[in-house]
């Protein structure tokens, strides 16, 4: 499918120096990390607030993302998707602002709501750019508290929201706003975060119209052709190091969480280092399947874009420049390309990680020495809802646990650390008990869980949840059955893995009961019941020394 | 009298003020005991009794930065030992696969956990028994004597909300003998692990700083009667050495906040704030290491920042806004297993020093500037100090590896190291959208003004601002900064209450009056509240004023629709902190002003002598700082020579005396 292009304006400017355009770079990126910081101040939701699970872009008046703030990987690419979604739905006036999470119309899953203003310089008709913010909401309705769930079908994950205006000309529209609420457990959270993500809209509209006005049109024109440029460039220089040929790599998720069947990932990465360029096919992956873990292509997508970001220095700008060399080949109905109306909460969260791992792996076999092992490869989501003793108020809880990062060539992993897709923090825990009737009993290292190797994949982490009133905890991890790969000889990291531990006795340390987790399951707990994550190490690199 | 004394890698400036006018002494430091050279400078000046010290102390820097500090033994609730190592969970760098593992001050051996609970709610769930607490007292005293610890850090969950617990436990290990850290003191606010990683940081400085300045100040009063010592906090205000002991914490950046204060007196001075706005970028250049900071808001100078990283280690109590990098004047450079050019973090000090200095073995900045002509070993602190440059270029010759020449390595050297300083800049201001165009460039320390011209190129800044006696301004602003002490409490009342904080207010600052008097200070008051809208997780700063206190309401709304791009009147708003900060102004001091008159520095000109610049060594005239005249003004190449430094001039700059006796910069671009 392929979407309307805007033909970007013409502009003859001189070529902008290299220090206007390092000035300028920087002066978007913090233009993306200044509405990421308003989000995270105003948002009420501890996911938003201290986990800072959202991620704001800059596009130009083509939809061309030219920054992102150092926010989730996994918005890389999905994000222009929803602007250009946007872009087509609606015909944007000034003081708009669009909202938008459908996954097949520029969204990812249905948790994730997106925000996308148009920037009108004055006097203008149409946008000169667009300022955007997406944002993990920790509940948008549907089957499961946390909208988390083991799914059989969208309809059950939550509210759909295609591209609709929430304000039009300024003005908040009430009535879209009240029917979303209307759908979720938690609207007063929900609407305070909405406000968040407008506010931040309004705090990156601000800063473009003052850029705009020092830069003046033309010469911002140019800079942000040479901007996507030069990204262009950065990528083609390090695809011409590449050897030639084609490698392929495939892995498994262990399961949908409907049938206990694993669905194959594959890749096929062809370089080409004369004409700087790559193709990504993912022919061969399996058919969307009934449970949740379906991804949209954007994520896809987020995943090659995240690959060719990491070839780059830490500083390099990621903008669209960067997919221009790229030729990505999906099937649609595939478990990389889904079509409506699967379900894809973990597509975002457990796929993307997959699909990572399999890029990597064979990118590994033509360069070595520049790759790591496997990861955690999951992003142990767990969501809990229920209903607040101490309010009598419903609550939802989500957070994402980290695990090992693989060993690397000359280094080992990191433990206990998000890769990857995702780079959410921690919920203090200061912040989750304040919020939420839960009692965290033990945070920490879980050893020995990293692959051993010449060097050694980083641990997993040890989490345990008390609840303190009865609720519905959800589920939704991997690497329970195949386990994150070495590489060059180094073994697996260990597998992930859930349990609950109800007291039997109350008062005794022994009269416990434990009962496994599936790794994606829903469960009714109760009040005083325990639940204990492990999350899996990362692979090791090199043989062991013995 | 009252004396600023801050303490450098290399060098201890003294300043002071004599009959209206300030002083500068300048003198070696001693980094094994750096009180050593403030006794020696308070000897030097011939300072008597009532003295007031001030001082500006680089231990808890260096401490940090060469991660020597004390052995720490973290005590946390029981379950959470890893938390400190964990830490947010989130990568630093999103898209390197080969960043390097985050730093943790507290070994693996020497983390403990404590049975024990307190609620959200601050309600303690468990308290641990006296078996638990002396079984804890064992375990940290069977610690292997390689491990040993040196200091306790305790941190456990909610102890901002309810302190009994850390009390209790830290009156369980007072036996032990170690300096104890606690979080409620420390930093008693929510999010346990920034909170326990700054409160481990103070128990890491403690014992150095505690035995150091404990030493300094029985030392100043027994050669000077009634002499006590106050400390610069990296917040900007100055508190007493009994304080500083307790909290070293807060003086991380101490020196550097001396150099912030003092470049932003010096551009409000110079008139660098006609419209009320500082736009200044400071580069404070020392022996060991660089700090760059920018201020763009109004003239309270830059902003200060919660949410610092200080080596790697994060530390939330509020300090100035300061980058600093590894690079000084002596920086080591040497050549990497790559054979690619390096120069710093290691730098010689004081001692050895550079070669130059007669003892050093290894190629430092100071001994590359020598080289290319950009030092005068006549002038060198007013000639006191003999600097070799023979010996330097000897040795220098036998260690530039692949490179054709001693010169060619010494260009080398100044060219990574001014790269180093260049990108610094650039965070601290193109990485925060800051145009360098638009700045003035104050630079200072020994070394700033040696590279001022070409960094400011680089960055396409137009002026640079050389201050009156730039090898002693971070002196400067300790000797001119305010008696400064924060205090808050925590609250977390309802918008509505707003009007029943008055006695609240009251309460604490008849604490800091008290406190103040003791210390002979008159402070003057000024309140604030932290506000929020309800279940936020960050606040806003506001005023506070007693005879209209809704106004802080609707000061918050406006903020946040400001800040933020939005705010709704109806929603309820939440107190959180009740902040009063005392300060207590030094005494006023204005510099003596003349009318500059045109003139070409004629009386200044001393000699003549060859400039390393850019690609080749050139003729170049020196000048005399102290002979030269407001009005001045000399073209590169050229040298200005002075006590505590030199200013390097390229061919089409041009340097101007200003009505105060700064230096104003005119850079021009490059000629290809």
């Amino acid at each position: 499918m392929t979407s309307p292009k805007i033909d970007p304006p013409k502009v003859d400017a001189p070529k902008p120096d290299p220090i206007d355009l390092a000035v300028f770079q920087s002066a978007v990126h913090s233009i993306a990390e200044e509405m990421g910081a308003a989000l995270r101040r105003t948002a009420l939701s501890p996911n938003i607030k201290e986990r800072r699970d959202y991620s704001c872009a800059i596009f130009d008046s083509a939809a061309r993302v030219i920054a992102m703030g150092d926010h989730m990987p996994v918005h890389l690419g999905s994000m222009p998707m929803s602007v250009q979604a946007a872009v087509n739905a609606i015909d944007f006036a000034p003081g708009d602002i669009a909202i938008l999470n459908d996954p097949y119309a520029g969204g990812t899953h249905l948790p994730d709501i997106t925000m996308v203003l148009p920037v009108f310089l004055s006097g203008a008709d149409r946008p000169a750019f667009y300022v955007s913010n997406r944002a993990h909401h920790a509940d948008v309705g549907g089957a499961f508290p946390g909208s988390m769930g083991p799914a059989r079908e969208i309809y059950q994950e939550g509210i759909r929201i295609p591209p609709v205006r929430i304000v039009r000309s300024g003005q908040l529209d009430r009535d879209i706003l009240d029917l979303i609420l209307l759908n979720v457990r938690t609207p007063q959270e929900r609407e305070g975060d909405l406000e968040s993500q407008i506010g931040a809209c309004r705090v990156g509209e601000q800063r473009m119209l003052e850029l705009a006005a020092r830069y003046g049109n033309q010469k911002m024109h140019a800079l942000i052709d040479e901007i996507l440029n030069y990204s262009e460039r950065l990528v083609r220089a390090e695809l011409r190091k590449m050897p030639a040929g084609s490698f392929t790599a495939e892995d498994w998720m262990d399961d949908d969480g409907v049938t206990d069947t694993p669905h194959k990932i594959a890749v096929e990465l062809q370089f080409n280092p004369e004409g700087a360029s790559l193709r990504v096919d993912f022919t061969g992956s399996s058919p969307q399947v009934a449970g949740s873990i379906n991804a949209v292509r954007a994520i896809t997508l987020s995943a090659c874009f995240y690959m060719l970001r990491c070839l780059l220095a830490e500083d390099a700008p990621a903008t669209a420049g960067i997919l221009r060399p790229l030729t990505l080949h999906t099937t649609p109905g595939t478990i990389v390309d889904a079509l409506p109306p699967a379900p894809v909460a973990g597509g975002n969260v457990e796929t993307s990680q997959r699909i990572v791992d399999v890029l990597l792996c064979a990118l590994a076999q033509a360069v070595p020495e520049r790759v790591p092992a496997a990861s955690a490869g999951t992003m142990s989501n767990l969501t809990i809802g229920g209903i607040d003793p101490r309010t009598g108020t419903p609550f939802t809880y989500y957070e994402t646990t980290a695990g090992g990062m693989g060993a690397r060539p000359s280094l080992d992993g990191i433990s206990g650390v998000q890769t990857h897709m995702t780079n959410s923090l921690n919920t203090p825990i200061e912040a989750l008990e304040y919020a939420y009737p839960l009692r965290l009993r033990r945070y920490g290292y879980r050893r020995g869980s990293g692959g051993a190797g010449q060097f050694r994949g980083g641990d997993g982490l040890i989490r345990e949840i008390e609840l303190l009133a009865d609720a519905q905890v959800t589920l939704l991890a991997e690497r329970r059955k195949f386990r994150p790969y070495g590489l060059e000889g180094g073994e697996e990291g260990g597998a992930g893995r859930a349990w609950t531990i109800t007291s039997r006795r109350p008062a005794t340390s022994d009269g416990t009961e434990e009962a496994e987790l599936p790794g994606k399951c829903t469960r009714m707990l109760s009040k005083g019941e325990i639940l204990h994550l492990e999350t899996p190490g990362g692979g090791g690199w090199g043989r062991p020394l013995t | 009298m009252r004396v600023a004394i801050d303490t450098g890698g290399t060098f201890t400036d003294c300043v002071y003020l004599a009959g209206g006018e300030l002083r500068v002494l300048k003198i070696f430091s001693t980094p094994a005991d750096p009180s050593l050279a403030v006794i020696h400078a308070l000897a030097r000046i011939e300072a008597g009794s009532e003295l007031q010290v001030r001082h500006g102390t680089t231990v808890g820097t260096n401490t940090m930065l060469e991660r020597k500090g004390a052995r720490v033994a973290f005590v946390t609730t029981a379950g959470f030992e890893d938390t400190i190592a964990i830490g947010r969970q989130a990568r630093s760098r999103l898209y390197d696969w080969f960043a390097p593992a985050p730093v943790c001050l507290v070994p693996l051996e020497l983390r403990f956990g404590v049975p024990e609970r307190v609620s959200a709610e601050g309600e303690i769930l468990r308290l641990p028994t006296e078996e638990e607490l002396a079984a804890l007292a064992d375990q940290i005293r069977a610690a292997p004597p390689e491990v040993s610890p040196e200091a306790i850090a305790i941190s456990l969950l909610f102890s901002f909300a309810n302190p009994e617990t850390e009390r209790r436990v830290e009156a369980a290990l007072r036996p032990l003998g170690l300096p104890i850290s606690t979080s409620h003191r420390i930093l008693p606010e929510f999010r346990e692990y920034e909170r326990a990683s700054t409160t481990v940081v103070n128990a890491y400085l403690a014992p150095g700083m505690g035995s150091y300045l404990s030493h300094l100040e029985q030392r100043v009063s027994q050669q000077h009667r009634g002499g006590r010592v106050e400390v610069m906090q990296s917040s900007g205000g100055i508190i007493p050495a009994r304080l500083a002991a307790l909290e070293p914490v807060r003086t991380i950046l101490s020196g550097p906040a001396g150099g912030v204060i003092g470049a932003c007196q010096v551009a409000r001075w110079a008139g660098f704030d006609r419209i009320g706005f500082e736009r200044i970028i400071g580069i404070d250049m020392g022996g060991t290491s660089t700090d760059v900071f920018l201020a763009a808001s109004a003239s309270g100078g830059p902003q200060r920042t919660g949410e610092s990283i200080v080596a790697g280690v994060p530390v939330s109590v509020p300090m100035l806004d300061i980058h600093t990098i590894g690079a000084g004047g002596g920086s080591i450079a040497r050549f990497d297993a790559g054979n690619m050019l390096r120069v710093g973090p290691e730098s010689a000090g004081a001692d050895p020093g550079p070669i130059c200095f007669g003892r050093g073995r290894r190629p430092t900045v100071t001994d590359a500037n020598l080289l290319l002509g950009r030092l005068d070993p006549d002038t060198f602190l007013g000639g006191s100090v003999h600097l070799d440059r023979h010996r330097a270029e000897r040795v220098m010759r036998e260690g530039k590896g692949p490179l054709p020449t001693a010169e060619d390595f010494a260009a080398g050297i100044l060219r990574v190291v001014e790269t180093n300083m260049e990108k610094a800049i650039r965070i601290i201001s193109v990485e925060r959208g800051h145009d360098p165009r638009q700045f003035t460039l104050v630079a200072f320390g020994g070394g700033g003004p040696l590279h001022a011209c070409s960094l400011a190129r680089a960055l396409r800044i137009p002026t640079v601002l050389v201050p009156a006696m730039p090898g002693a301004l971070s002196a400067v602003g300790i000797l001119l900064a305010d008696a400064v002490r924060d205090y808050s409490r925590t609250v977390m009342l309802p918008g509505e209450n707003i009007d029943q904080l008055e006695s609240i207010f009251f309460d604490l600052e008849l604490h800091t009056v008290e406190e103040f008097s003791a210390e002979g200070l008159e402070g003057i008051a000024d309140r604030s509240l932290d506000l929020r809208y309800r279940r936020q997780g960050y606040e806003l700063n506001i005023p506070y004023d007693p005879r209209s206190p809704k106004h802080s309401i609707e000061a918050f709304h406006h903020l946040h629709q400001q800040r933020y791009g939005f705010s709704d009147p109806r929603r309820p708003v939440e107190i959180v902190n009740l902040r009063l900060r005392m300060s207590s102004p030094a005494e006023p001091y204005s510099p003596p002003f003349s009318q500059p008159e045109p003139g070409d520095a004629a009386s200044a000109f001393y000699s003549e002598r060859d400039i390393f610049f850019e690609r080749e060594f050139m003729a170049s005239r020196l000048y005399r700082r102290d002979k030269l005249v407001p009005g001045d003004t000399i073209h590169g190449p050229a040298m200005i020579t002075e006590y505590t430094s030199a200013t390097v001039l390229p061919p089409g700059c041009s340097a101007r005396v200003d009505g105060y006796g700064n230096l104003i910069l005119t850079i021009a671009e490059e000629t290809a």
